[in-house]
């Protein structure tokens, strides 16, 4: 193993690289760009508000009272409230001008709902449920005035805080997600032009060894690789505001380490696949696992029982975990969860990068 | 050329097979020291599959195979063997002399600048040295490929059709080369389906079906068949012994 001959690998990429102004723009720009539409997405409110009508007309106490409750609950910020008759309520519910319309019956509260979007129902349920508990502190309050105690709710959190974004929880796993992506694609179709090109035949012809090239190739691809990280961490913290906690080394430690896995993976592909064309069909079989089982979209906590071995062997799932450990709750690289994650992950780089060779192998006796 | 010595590239009874394809059949040959020995066959008959495992990158599954005494893998790892494939195997995004960089550091050369000079002079690429090879017309970047091969000074070059598609006149230059290095004491082993070519060798084998059909001078084979040119030797011998 000579490392010159590595370097001279991985220089070698980084000179195609310089020539290659497409490539590299797709690799730092991309993810900006997607990054700021998910801002735009996921940035603001972290919710939408849902309008809610309030059947006063059902609500089977005395006018005085229910319009004091109704005033009440028209003061929440958690929903767009406004008093009506029921049949005017299920009207707009049909025309889709009200989210639920809300009725008593005794001690229980009915909230008709529209019901064909569950993402949508959610926010009214939950909605009508804060604005009733701040209904409840308001005339407490007013109770209070009478001497009466009115109940306070305090919620506090071990991370994050009240005001998070959806974007400031996703960042970590998007981070890590878009170094695996384009790096994962770059190092494929990369590798597949020495196969078929037939370099990878000349360069087994030189004293270069297959270890010192995969090597290579990893040392010249996590170069590009941390610089994309370097400027996607620094656009989401500093242009979409997203707030992490952790130490930027070790958010950096974590993504190299699981590049070594992405670049190794796409040396594999490049070996099943006979064009380039064939290598991006790889992209959904190798990706969208990792982005539905990853923790990515759904936490992995939330997978059905018989998914979660799967998503136990997906070197995303492991990134996303350390990557928002450090982001989100600051932990450090001593921490036993990040230093287990980084173990399996170097583990997983290990494994590719051995597969990587043994591929190269094959092919050339 | 030194007969006597031992020959720089040995095979006896040398088979690869890919699936239901016998890309040789046992195929025998003894390259001396120091000769141009030219693999003339068509197309499909073994001659690439038997430079690539003198080159190293294919493993025979049955005979024996020695270069310069040794074991293939291990004189490509001594950076002794100069490899030109049969279409340039260059990076189209690297300029020629970043290309010949890149494997001179492969090869391990210190004083590789100078050199690096020296080869393209010889290859009358010079005044190109900084254009991207990708820019370049198809006789330039065989050019640039020969370049790289013998960069590194090697004392076994196999050349893998080396003058397709190059126009007479620089097949005239690469040949006036080959033939200064054989004198220097380089062993070459060119293979070829031009007549014309294969008569510039010092010793040529016929081969068809993964087999050296016959072997000698190109005069030797054209008397041994009687027949009046090289084509018509070669036509005639496969013929005899299929």
């Amino acid at each position: 193993m000579r490392l010159k001959r590595i370097a001279a690998v991985a220089e070698r990429i980084a000179l195609g690289f310089r020539r290659d102004r497409r490539s590299l723009a797709l690799l730092i720009v991309a993810p900006l760009l997607v990054l700021s539409l998910v801002g735009a997405v996921w940035g603001g409110a972290a919710q939408t508000i849902p309008n809610i009508t309030f059947a006063a007309d059902r609500f089977g106490v005395p006018p005085a009272v229910a319009s004091r409750l109704i005033d009440a609950l028209t003061r929440s910020d958690a929903i767009h409230a406004k008093s009506g008759t029921f049949d005017d309520g299920m009207r707009e519910l049909r025309d889709g001008t009200t989210d639920g319309v809300v009725w008593l019956d005794g001690a229980t509260v009915h909230i008709e709902i529209e019901g064909s979007d569950p993402l949508r129902s959610g926010t009214v349920a939950g909605g009508v449920q804060k604005a009733l508990g701040e209904a409840v502190v308001t005339l407490g309050q007013a109770a209070a005035g009478a001497g009466i105690a009115a109940p306070k709710v305090v919620i506090d959190q071990l991370y994050g805080a009240p005001d998070y974004t959806l974007l400031d929880y996703l960042a970590p796993v998007l981070v890590a997600f878009f170094a695996f992506f384009f790096i994962f694609i770059l190092s494929a179709v990369s590798f597949l032009r020495e196969r078929t090109g037939g370099t990878l035949e000349r360069l087994m012809a030189t004293p270069l060894g297959r270890g010192e090239l995969v090597i290579g190739y990893l040392a010249g691809f996590s170069f590009f690789a941390l610089i994309q990280a370097i400027v996607i961490v620094a656009f989401t913290v500093f242009v979409l505001n997203v707030r992490y906690r952790g130490n930027l080394a070790t958010i950096f430690l974590v993504e190299a380490i699981m590049v070594v896995g992405a670049v190794s993976i796409g040396l594999l592909v490049s070996a099943a696949a006979r064009n380039e064309l064939q290598a991006v069909q790889f992209v959904p079989v190798i990706l969208l696992p990792q982005v539905f089982l990853s923790g990515l979209l759904i936490p992995v906590s939330q997978l059905p029982d018989w998914l979660r071995p799967l998503s136990a062997i997906l070197p995303l799932t492991y990134a996303n975990e350390a990557l928002k450990a450090v982001m989100i709750k600051g932990a450090e690289v001593s921490d036993p969860l990040v230093l287990r994650d980084i173990g399996v992950l170097a583990l997983f780089g290990i494994l590719m990068a051995a597969g990587a060779i043994a591929s190269i192998r094959r092919e050339v006796a | 050329m030194n007969s006597a010595a031992a020959p720089a590239v040995l095979a006896t009874g040398v088979t690869k097979r890919f699936g239901a394809v016998e890309a040789l059949a046992g195929l025998d040959v003894a390259v001396r020291t120091g000769e141009i020995y030219g693999l003339l066959g068509p197309n499909g008959s073994g001659k690439t599959t038997f430079i690539r495992c003198v080159a190293g990158l294919v493993r025979p599954d049955a005979g024996t195979l020695t270069v310069l005494g040794r074991a293939p893998r291990d004189v490509v790892a001594a950076g002794r063997i100069g490899y030109m494939t049969q279409a340039p195997a260059l990076y189209g995004d690297l300029s020629v002399a970043e290309n010949l960089e890149f494997f001179a550091r492969l090869e391990g050369m210190t004083n590789a600048k100078e050199r690096i000079e020296t080869v393209l002079r010889m290859v009358d690429l010079l005044d190109r040295r900084r254009s991207i090879v990708s820019t370049l017309s198809g006789g330039m970047r065989t050019r640039t490929s020969l370049a790289a091969t013998l960069l590194h000074e090697p004392d076994l070059l196999l050349l893998d059709e080396p003058t397709v598609g190059v126009d007479p006149v620089l097949r005239q230059e690469f040949w006036a080369h080959f033939r200064a290095l054989a004198a220097k004491g380089v062993t070459i082993l060119v293979s070829s389906h031009v007549m014309d070519e294969a008569s510039r060798c010092d010793r040529l084998g016929l081969v068809r079906a993964g087999r050296v059909l016959a072997e000698g001078t190109a005069s030797e084979l054209v008397a041994r068949s009687g027949t009046r040119d090289l084509e018509s030797a070669f036509l005639a011998l496969a013929g005899a012994t299929a």
